[in-house]
């Protein structure tokens, strides 16, 4: 268990929140153009490092709104926490 | 048409703690991002939707409640007719909704409203809710979307010990069981 600081509503417990994977994936403009191997690329393949990572959040029992987060997997240390649309404060 | 048929229809009262379910309640469902629906909004009702996080704005006949940067929650101080409830959200519809600058929801049978009421409210609260009330109960209009029993709720601190608390109709049964189970302990 550990606290989230929601950008909108402030600091919460994780149990309102649900994880949404990987932040800053891209999608291809033109999907229709790309082979299966690339689009199952897209789609599927997440990193799934042990770290400092870049994922997207959701406080889905509060604002319900989504936004991005820099987190330590190894031991859930948040680093930064920003909205959507904006840079990641840290690399 | 709504019709309200409420799903508990009761009061029980225990040591220091009183729950009674309000109704037939209006409540509103508010969503814009434009300037304008501020505008209008606050027209209509005499009230702005407070843009401040975790706050609510009101007056002697509503409550705006914030629940995410473009969504507020409406509801009525008084008890009200069906007649009312109607009145008010065609009022709303007409100059928000169709000329398309937000939109108004009627969502009064979506919502079940609980008053909360006595010294022990936020420790019965507290047993299964992972929201901290530290700052929260001295905070008078406060409001919290959060889980208590694992159910989502809207929290609404009308004043000392005393708070609305907003379920979804399905989920009222249960949270209405769990209260009563869990005040029994204090």
């Amino acid at each position: 268990m550990f606290l989230i600081n929601c950008p909108y509503c402030g600091e919460r417990d994780q149990s309102e929140f649900s994880a949404g994977g990987e932040a800053h994936i891209i999608r291809p403009k033109q999907p229709t153009e790309l082979s299966d191997d690339q689009w199952a690329e897209f789609l599927f393949m997440r990193k799934n490092i042990k770290g400092v990572q870049l994922e997207r959040w959701n406080h889905a029992h509060g604002c319900r709104k989504w936004f991005n987060m820099v987190r330590d997997t190894s031991n859930d240390k948040i680093h930064a926490v920003y909205k959507m649309g904006e840079k990641p404060p840290i690399k | 048409m709504l019709n309200y048929n409420s799903p508990i229809n009761d009061q029980k009262e225990y040591s220091e703690i009183r729950i009674t379910e309000v109704e037939p309640i209006i409540k509103l469902n508010l969503r814009g991002k434009k300037r304008d629906f501020m505008t209008k909004i606050g027209k209509e009702l005499s009230i702005i939707p407070p843009s401040d996080p975790n706050t609510s704005s009101g007056n002697e006949k509503f409550n705006i409640l914030w629940l995410s940067p473009d969504e507020w929650i409406l509801y009525s101080n008084d008890k009200s007719d069906l007649n009312n409830t109607n009145f008010l959200e065609e009022k709303l519809f007409n100059e928000v909704s169709k000329s398309k600058i937000g939109s108004i929801t009627n969502v009064s049978d979506h919502w079940t409203m609980l008053n909360i009421k006595g010294k022990n409210t936020f420790d019965l609260l507290s047993t299964g809710c992972p929201f901290n009330f530290n700052d929260f109960k001295n905070t008078k209009g406060a409001v919290a979307q959060t889980l208590v029993n694992h159910i989502d709720v809207i929290i609404h601190n009308k004043d000392l010990n005393n708070l609305n608390l907003f379920v979804r109709r399905s989920f009222a049964n249960h949270l209405w069981s769990w209260l009563n189970d869990s005040s029994r302990f204090f």
